[in-house]
Order: structure tokens, then C-alpha cells, then sequence
């Protein structure tokens, strides 16, 4: 068995928070995952300001960067869900319209790229709640998270719109809790497991604070004490994190549920030294959560 | 209470629905049933001054105005929730990105997001990628023993902006041009 990408890393992980990028590459290394680096790639770009200034650029520079993985003869792998969407959308777009997809070429053209339409997207969620890739997580696991109350966060580039993203469910999604399970962890049903972060409703902060603290504040009085909420894209764990902490100043309510980028916590049951994964930059430390793996 | 308002039909723009529904993702757009599912599960239906399917009402009636001035059109988590429980497959938040292009066309374009392209055309990259901030990114990744970043080259990148027509958003290049 052999699985090989090419890796996309995007901007945001890369350049902001790169330790999450160390986390995947590390669990990849583990789990046998082979991948070449998409040098010369761009942004995706950004699903959300480019996309409402002007359909046409995000499309053909998203068609530039499946040029770009077609040329090296391999399939994209994503480590952001908002890459996911751009990349995966603009494949299926330019498939669905012939005119939109000559539009784009004919840019591309001109500066020597030629998209086929030939290139697969993928989330790493996808590869990794595949049976022989959750038969491998479970045989390489070296602290099994057993005691560990993990919520899953799916966000919503990962599994909506369906038609056009074609993975999970998209009203009852189940490849984290899947991952999760496997890890050894206790995953949690709650009410507002599928709410969205608000991070792309950029231009009102107060609808992402709404969110967030729905959202914490629904898992802060579950019955079982949570240890960690998971999330699959840089922006929903960072929004989470920050307005977290910002809440928990700002109102009673005593949130301090860590969020995680769900490879780190793979990492962590996959036994990679946590010196390497940089867990402490940020807001809501998992320092609870690493004093009952023993780390 | 709503006010009443009365608007004569030659103030209507009749092709408001064909420049939407003519673009990729947005065919469906006539076959709306106005259902209200869209506004049902919208995830910001209290920040919006008007409701997903009363967008599509206005959009289909020819109402540019008070479409493209709503704040409905900016106020969207792109949970795409609207998208994935419409029984009649009309993409509401691909609608919307559309027409928030043509609010953009019209000059109407966020501070917020014309930064964001600035940023864009000056490094390939949506977060800022260059002088001490590419320096700062560059030795902390360094220090996690990762690969190089190896960025994108920036003609491309300006090319396809510039021939998309989001050149004239760019603030940079008449200086860049000077220098």
C-alpha cells in the first residue's frame, strides 16, 4: 500500500503556524505517507476575500496550482480546509463549465501552465479515516488517549457543500470521531457540534464571538469533563483558541478547553517527543491534557 | 414593521438574474421555490438585514439596488449550509460571492479584502511574506528543522490578477513601477 501526494501546504500553516505543518509531517512520516513538495505554489487563494472581490482570479489561480501538482504527476494533498475548498471547488467548476475553464487556460497559457483537469484534491481527514490507514493509526499508537473526553470540531470546508466536496456526511459527518476513536479517545456527541467558527464572517467579529462561546460554553457544561476539542483547518483551531481566551476574561463562564489541530493530537498518541510539536504557542495551554498522558 | 415602499417596474433591472445566473456554480439560481431553508439553518440569519431567500426574492425581481446594498450580501460565514439543504440545488453562498463581485465591480469593495489581494500580489501568499516578517516566518520554521519555503514566482501571480481585472485594486505597483 502506498499512498504518495503532492503536499500542499498553502499560507496559512505554513506561515503562521508552521507547528502545525511539523505535526503533519511527523504523523506522515509514522504512518508511511509520501509526499513531494509543490514548490512555486501560491495562495489557494483565500476562499474567502478573493473569492467575493473576483470569481474568475481565485479560480484560475487555484487552476494554477492544480496545474502545478498535475505536472508532477500527483494528487493534492491539503492540510487546511480552506485550501480544500478553493481547490477542490475550482476542479469541479472548471469541470462542470467548459467556459470557465477555457477562461482560465487562456490566461494559464500565457504564462506557460496548462490545467487538464486530470488532478484529485484531498484533505489528509479523507486519507486518514480509510480502514487500512485507521488499522495503521491503531497498531503505531504509543500513548493511547484512553482517558482523554476529545470533542471534534468539522468546521465547514471539509464536508459542505457536499455535491461539490463529495466527503462524509455532510449533517452527520463521522471520519474525526473515526480518527479519533482509533487514537483510543472517548469522542463526544454535543449540540452544536456542527456550528460554524465565524472566522469567515471577517468583517463582524461579534458573529464569531457568538459562535465560539456557544460553542465552549455547550462543551463547558457537558456532564464529562472535555479535555480537547479538535479541529482539521488553521482557522477554525485559531479562532477558537483566541476568542477563547478573550471570553474567558470577558464572561463568567470558565472556559479553558484546549483546541487542537487534530495531527498534533495524532502525534501526540503516535509518540512523537513533544519538544518537537511546539504545543504551548497558544492561547489555552493543553497543559492539563499532556499531565494525564504522562508527557 | 417593514416599510411599505412602492417601486414601478422601469425602475427594476430585469436582467439582474440572467448576469447571475449565466456565471459557473449559479445556474440553478431561477429554479428557487422560496422555501425559506436557506434562511432556516442560515448561521448569521440575526446579523442580516436581509434573509437568504429574501435575497433570492429581490435578486429574481430584479432589485439590484436593494440587494447589492444589503449588508447580507458581506455578513457570510460560508458555512454553506444554505448550499447543502436547498431541495432545489441553488448555490445561495456562491450566489452571494457573485455578488459581492458585482458590488466590487461598482467600487464597493471592503478595505479588509482589497488588503488581503494587496498582500497577495506583493508575496503569492495572503499573510505577508516579505522583508523582516518573511525573515521572522523563515527562522522559525528554521528552528522546527522544516523545508524552505519556496515561493511563487510573482509574474504569474500579477499576471492572472492583473488580467482578471483586480489590477486596479492594487496600491503597490504604480509605486513598484517607479522604483
Amino acid at each position: 500500500m502506498g499512498y504518495e501526494y503532492a503536499l500542499y501546504l498553502g499560507c496559512t500553516i505554513p506561515l503562521k503556524y508552521p507547528h502545525f505543518e511539523k505535526a503533519f509531517r511527523e504523523i506522515s512520516k509514522i504512518l508511511g505517507i509520501k509526499y513531494k513538495e509543490m514548490e512555486g505554489s501560491s495562495c489557494c487563494p483565500d476562499p474567502v476575500a478573493i473569492q467575493s472581490l473576483n470569481v474568475d482570479t481565485w479560480l484560475t489561480i487555484a487552476a494554477r496550482n492544480l496545474a502545478l501538482a498535475e505536472h508532477m504527476g500527483l494528487d493534492i494533498m491539503t492540510i487546511c480546509s480552506g485550501c480544500f475548498e478553493t481547490l477542490k471547488t475550482t476542479k469541479v467548476l472548471l469541470e462542470e463549465d467548459k467556459e470557465a475553464f477555457d477562461r482560465a487556460n487562456s490566461i494559464l497559457n500565457q504564462i506557460n501552465y496548462d490545467y487538464k483537469g486530470t488532478v484529485d484534491v484531498t484533505h489528509f481527514a479523507e486519507l486518514f479515516e480509510q480502514d487500512d490507514m485507521l488499522k495503521k493509526i491503531e497498531e503505531n499508537i504509543v500513548r493511547p488517549l484512553d482517558d482523554l473526553n476529545v470533542a471534534a470540531h468539522y468546521g465547514c470546508h471539509l464536508i459542505r457543500p457536499s455535491k461539490i466536496l463529495q466527503f462524509d456526511d455532510p449533517e452527520r459527518p463521522e471520519s474525526m470521531d473515526k480518527i479519533l476513536k482509533a487514537l483510543g479517545a472517548n469522542t463526544i456527541a454535543f449540540a452544536s457540534k456542527l456550528e460554524c467558527c465565524g472566522y469567515c464572517a471577517r468583517l463582524n467579529e461579534d458573529i464569531g464571538y457568538k459562535l465560539v462561546q456557544e460553542k465552549m460554553v455547550d462543551l463547558d457544561h457537558l456532564d464529562l469533563e472535555v479535555d480537547a476539542m479538535v479541529a482539521v483547518c488553521p482557522a477554525c483551531v485559531s479562532q477558537y483558541d483566541k476568542k477563547e481566551r478573550i471570553l474567558q476574561r470577558k464572561t463568567a463562564e470558565d472556559l479553558d478547553i484546549p483546541i487542537l489541530y487534530l495531527p498534533e493530537l495524532m502525534a501526540i498518541a503516535l509518540g512523537v517527543d513533544t519538544e518537537k510539536l511546539d504545543l504551548t504557542r497558544r492561547s489555552v495551554k493543553p497543559t492539563k491534557l499532556l499531565e494525564k498522558l504522562k508527557v | 414593521m417593514t416599510e411599505e415602499k412602492t417601486i414601478k417596474s422601469s425602475e427594476l433591472d430585469h436582467n439582474f438574474r440572467y448576469k447571475i445566473s449565466e456565471k459557473v456554480g449559479a445556474k440553478t439560481l431561477l429554479k428557487c421555490i422560496q422555501c425559506g431553508v436557506c434562511s432556516a439553518g442560515c448561521t448569521v440569519s440575526e446579523f442580516i438585514d436581509l434573509q437568504p431567500h429574501r435575497v433570492v426574492a429581490s435578486l429574481l425581481l430584479g432589485l439590484k439596488d436593494t440587494v447589492l446594498s444589503s449588508n447580507a450580501i458581506w455578513t457570510c460565514s460560508l458555512c454553506h449550509r444554505c448550499t447543502e439543504r436547498c431541495p432545489k440545488n441553488v448555490d445561495y453562498s456562491f450566489i452571494l460571492a457573485l455578488l459581492r463581485n458585482m458590488a466590487v465591480e461598482e467600487g464597493n469593495a471592503p478595505k479588509e479584502y482589497t488588503e488581503t489581494v494587496n498582500t497577495l500580489y506583493d508575496s503569492g501568499f495572503v499573510v505577508p511574506y516579505t522583508g523582516r516578517m518573511k525573515d521572522t516566518i523563515d527562522r522559525r520554521r528554521d528552528k522546527l528543522d522544516l523545508p524552505q519555503i519556496v515561493p511563487p514566482n510573482m509574474d504569474d501571480i500579477r499576471f492572472i490578477i492583473d488580467n482578471t481585472n483586480l489590477g486596479d485594486l492594487i496600491e503597490n505597483k504604480n509605486r513598484e513601477e517607479e522604483e
